[in-house]
């Protein structure tokens, strides 16, 4: 019993430190964003002096955040959706199903997973041009799904190479077709993995900066981190709001997260990842 | 990767089915840019006037013999320490300590750990620059407190240690991300091993050596990929934190991208080292899923 | 039977994806009608004071032009820097936007042939009469965008910019310092500050681009309007590598080394060390008239401005110029109205708008115009006129080269930090200034 409790005292302080390390920076932050510019000198984590929520107020309202919030829930729904979808499709393909060419279609797809996207920006920006497109929310959607399909196709693959054979050539025996398969015998078992794949989907698409900023002109299409970057021109800007509007844009993810951790754990658990 | 095959009767192409919606706009969207750049690269071009001239690898002779780029790729190399190496050490240290026996709260620590990689680079980037502000900054503050003011720098601004301050940010977002990750693989690790090895009279330290790390092979060399790749490509932290400064101490390849690119108009050029940027990243993901599926098979 | 349910699975979701589509508005679909005419422009005034003004500008112009429209862009500098390129390129760009200045933005925009060019509005106008020729060069290009200061005028600007030296009239009264008059006693000055314990100079060059401005400062107290001219505008083969630039890049690392700047100013942002100073940490700051607004609310100091004081005997120039020009798309085909709105950017008018905003009109203010001087606004007012009328108005030096800014940046933060000297400096700015020449 006593080595037991011995043992207990070194992991936790271990885990309170890590955790603390990661608090710490974050919980600046949230105070920061209730301060006046002086306020924010005297002490980092001294209380604000009132919880006046102007900070807020003013990203939300003056700097626009009420619309870049709305653009930036469209598109994250719309990438998030088209890609979950996709990918299981193909997923199942890489995985289950015949599929002539697969040797050199998976590293084709992988590709576009290792990819610096700012170095692809401005092919993007003349194509979606040519296409009609530029400056809609097709721009933002579109390069997105193809994006996030490359990490999908790898994550769903990794599930559907790791599914019980036995179930699926059981069903196939019982003559279920390979879509009724996929649906009704793999689906119950794959929704862990994909509801990480829809939390990890859905995060990189809200923080995404560098396509918005250059693919978007229209002020009422812009996304949330770029909202941010108007808080850092090339003057001055005031760190306070900069700490509110920086919360405003974190907090969704991080409630996403929170909400949905424990599938998110339970989905890695399962999806038992093979890369 | 194993060839699936067709059930009797059935069309060998059905897979093609089921790929073609995903793969058509990936090919239009993702693909295609990527070959659109590398074809730039053999350009000059302002990236907006109608003329593109044809330089052959003039851009990559350029890429070469800059030292600019040198040092970029040096800094990078830097990064895969703070980014992969440190993460993936804490990550197993914590797994270890974590996994196996429930401790009470471990919800919490999970949940806790795991969110530096759920905000955007931008706001980490934000929140780490005033932590490292010599005046204000919590960071010189709490070494002034301890009595240790002979140690305060002016972190971000200084020539030798805004590499490391810039890379230990990496190491921030990076370290919980590879905790889960092995925390999911140790799941999977029978406990029987762990009791045997224990009957043979193994230390924890042992086990953790012979039994854990050995089991969480794939897992490793997930994180590894994924690390190593956030650090070749690493852009929005050094372009919020330093922009490549002091002189160029802390100047990276995606910034050097950026830079030429957006600043310079030196379009082709900036897609000459991109193209090399993925061929970097490329290789490296490559090798080590070589190295994993070697080892697997050995194993197997 | 299941492929019909395949497709039509794929077919709710891009059904889904296309109504969010159409979710969002975009005021460019909406059908004007035929008469009325719209006018897009995209400028950088983002921050609340100039938005307002701005917004009040256009609302005053619509009124003025029955049946005009102006849609209006609101952009940071560097988005625009990132974007506009590209969407000058377009048959439905912008029609007015606001162009940086020097070769990367303008110069290269020229030379794409991307700006009408302005000189028969110029006459048209008048506009001379609004602004000097050496206002006028900023904004001027050859065609083929390879010469900057002289051929077609390309863009007119709304405000002005002075760099000099903010002060803590608080701290300064406490202590009893006087405002320098010499270079020499701004120099003891500082020395004197340091000895109280205070800060002398709040600075930060963590973000880099303001250590130029810390440099040149200095620099344009040593050399003629000629040289920062040629150097600026890459004519007369002149070389950075004169003694007057050692000696204003040798004066910049004493300073450093002597504890002038906030303590570990190389990793102070340039807003944080504004916070500092505001919030009365250090006595004195060396920045630009654009600080001002931002220094009169929220704050228990009282602070003034004056410009960098000459050596004795020598007579000094200023950084300084014009704000970033509002200039036309060459392929729009509103340019009589895009200019009609440009002669509207630099009225009197707008001047006296951007003056109440605390920020320095280009124009000269009309008469009885009600604004008060007797404050910080009024200081960097009358440094702006002090080197406007004696033609002392200098240059922001990294519009030299397209690389300028970034050598720039880099070698200064290894001057400051004591990793080269003077002589390694101004050697490593000149390999840069060459190349460019020699190109």
């Amino acid at each position: 019993m006593n080595g037991r409790v011995k043992n207990l005292v070194p992991r936790y302080l271990l885990l309170v430190f890590f955790s603390f390390m990661v608090l710490l920076p974050i919980s600046g932050l949230f105070l920061g964003a209730f301060k006046t510019d002086t306020q924010l000198i005297q002490g980092p984590f001294s209380l604000p002096q009132t919880w006046n929520l102007d900070n807020f107020r003013q990203a939300w309202f003056t700097g626009r955040f009420n619309i870049f919030f709305k653009n930036s829930v469209i598109v994250s729904i719309a990438v998030v959706a088209a890609s979950v979808f996709l990918s299981v499709l193909t997923g199942y393909a890489f995985g289950l199903l015949p599929l002539p060419g697969k040797r050199w279609l998976f590293p084709l797809i992988l590709l576009g997973y290792m990819v610096p996207f700012e170095a692809v920006i401005i092919p993007l920006y003349h194509f979606l041009d040519l296409l009609g497109l530029r400056d809609s929310y097709w721009a933002l959607i579109l390069p997105q799904i193809g994006l996030s399909v490359s990490f999908g196709t790898l994550w769903m693959t990794s599930f559907f190479e790791n599914a019980p054979r036995d179930l699926v050539d059981a069903a196939a025996m019982d003559g279920c077709s390979r879509w009724q398969t996929l649906w009704r015998v793999l689906w119950p078992l794959a929704k862990p993995s994909v509801t990480t794949l829809v939390v990890l989907i859905f995060m990189w698409t809200w923080n995404e900066f560098l396509l918005a900023l250059v693919l978007i002109q229209d002020e009422t299409l812009r996304t949330l981190p770029v909202g941010l970057a108007f808080f850092q021109g090339k003057y001055t800007a005031n760190i306070p709001l900069l700490a509110a509007g920086a919360l405003i844009v974190a907090l969704p993810t991080v409630i996403v997260y929170i909400l949905f951790q424990r599938f998110f754990i339970r989905g890695m658990l399962g999806g038992a990842v093979k890369g | 990767m194993r060839a699936n095959q067709a059930y009797p009767g059935e069309n060998k192409w059905k897979g093609w089915l089921y790929l073609l919606p995903g793969l058509l706009i990936y090919l239009a969207f993702t693909f295609y840019p990527i070959l659109e750049t590398v074809r730039t690269s053999f350009y000059e071009w302002n990236g907006f006037s109608a003329q593109r001239t044809w330089v052959g690898l003039q851009n990559y002779q350029m890429v070469f013999s800059d030292a600019q780029f040198t040092s970029a790729f040096l800094h990078n190399l830097v990064f895969i320490l703070f980014y992969c190496v440190l993460p993936v050490f804490i990550g197993l240290l914590l797994a270890s300590v974590l996994s196996r026996r429930a401790l009470p709260g471990m919800t919490f620590f999970r949940t806790v750990l795991f969110l530096p990689q759920v905000i955007s680079m931008v706001v980490v980037g934000v929140i780490w620059r005033w932590i490292f502000n010599p005046q204000f900054g919590p960071l010189n503050i709490l070494l002034n407190a301890l009595g240790l003011s002979g140690l305060t720098r002016a972190w971000l601004g200084d020539f030798a240690l805004a590499l490391p301050a810039v890379g230990s940010i990496g190491t921030w977002v990076q370290y919980g991300f590879c905790m889960i990750l092995f925390l999911a693989g140790m799941q999977h690790i029978s406990e029987e091993y762990y009791e045997a090895s224990s009957l043979d009279g193994a230390n924890a330290f042992q086990q953790f050596v012979h039994i854990t790390i050995p089991g969480l092979r794939a897992e490793i060399g997930v994180a590894l990929v994924t690390t190593i790749i956030a650090a070749l490509r690493v852009f929005d932290l050094v372009y919020v934190t330093t922009r490549g400064g002091p002189g160029n101490a802390t100047l990276v390849v995606g910034f050097l991208i950026y830079r030429s690119a957006f600043q310079q108009n030196r379009i082709g050029y900036a897609s000459a080292i991109a193209t090399l940027l993925m061929l970097m990243i490329l290789a490296v993901s490559l090798l080590i899923r070589r190295l994993q599926t070697g080892n697997e098979e050995e194993s197997a | 039977m299941k492929r019909i349910r395949f497709s039509v699975a794929i077919l709710l979701v891009f059904a889904f994806i296309l109504g969010a589509c159409q979710g969002g508005s975009k005021p460019t679909e909406t059908q004007a009608p035929a008469e009325e005419t719209t006018l897009v422009v995209w400028d950088q005034f983002y921050r609340d004071v100039e938005s307002q003004v701005m917004d009040t500008l256009n609302a005053e112009f619509e009124a003025a032009h029955p049946g005009v429209k102006i849609e209006r862009v609101v952009k940071t500098l560097d988005d625009l820097k990132v974007t506009l390129k590209l969407a000058l390129t377009e048959a439905n760009g912008p029609d007015v936007a606001q162009v940086n200045q020097g070769r990367s933005d303008m110069g290269a925009m020229v030379e794409a042939g991307l700006l009408l060019p302005l000189d028969s509005y110029l006459t048209k106008y008048n506009w001379s009469s609004v602004f000097s020729t050496s206002v006028a060069s900023r904004n001027s290009f050859t065609p083929d965008g390879k010469t900057f200061g002289q051929g077609n005028l390309y863009g007119v600007s709304p405000t002005a910019e002075v760099v000099g030296v903010y002060y803590n009239k608080t701290m300064f009264k406490k202590y009893g310092w006087e405002v320098p008059q010499t270079f020499e006693e701004f120099d003891a000055l500082l020395a004197k500050i340091k000895e109280s314990g205070e800060t002398p100079i709040s600075f930060g060059s963590l973000d880099g681009w303001n250590a130029i401005h810390e440099f040149s400062a200095i620099q344009h107290l040593l050399v003629s309007l000629d040289y920062i001219n040629n150097l600026t505008y890459g004519v007369n083969n002149v070389s950075f590598k004169t003694d007057e630039n050692i000696k204003a890049a040798r004066i910049l690392q004493e300073w450093a080394k002597s504890g002038y700047f906030s303590e570990g100013y190389a990793g102070i942002g340039y807003d944080d060390s504004n916070a500092l100073f505001k919030a009365g940490q250090g006595a004195m700051t060396i920045t630009g008239s654009w600080l001002a607004g931002e220094l009169i609310n929220d704050t228990d100091q009282e602070f003034g401005f004056f410009l960098m004081p000459p050596f004795e005997g020598k007579t000094a120039l200023a950084i300084g110029g014009v704000g970033i020009p509002f200039a036309i798309r060459s392929t729009t085909t509103k340019a009589d109205l895009a200019a009609e709105y440009l002669n509207w950017m630099i009225s009197p008018r707008a001047a006296e708008l951007w003056a109440k905003a605390g920020m320095l009109p280009a124009m000269a203010l009309p008469e009885g115009a009600e604004i008060e001087t007797d404050n910080l606004f009024g200081d960097t007012l009358k440094a702006w006129d002090t080197i406007n009328k004696g033609n002392a108005v200098g240059h922001y030096i990294d519009w030299a080269t397209p690389t300028f800014y970034d050598t720039l940046v880099a070698e200064l933060q290894k001057l400051l930090g004591s990793i080269s000297t003077p002589e390694d400096f101004v050697s490593a700015v000149q390999k840069d200034y060459e190349a460019y020449l020699n190109k």
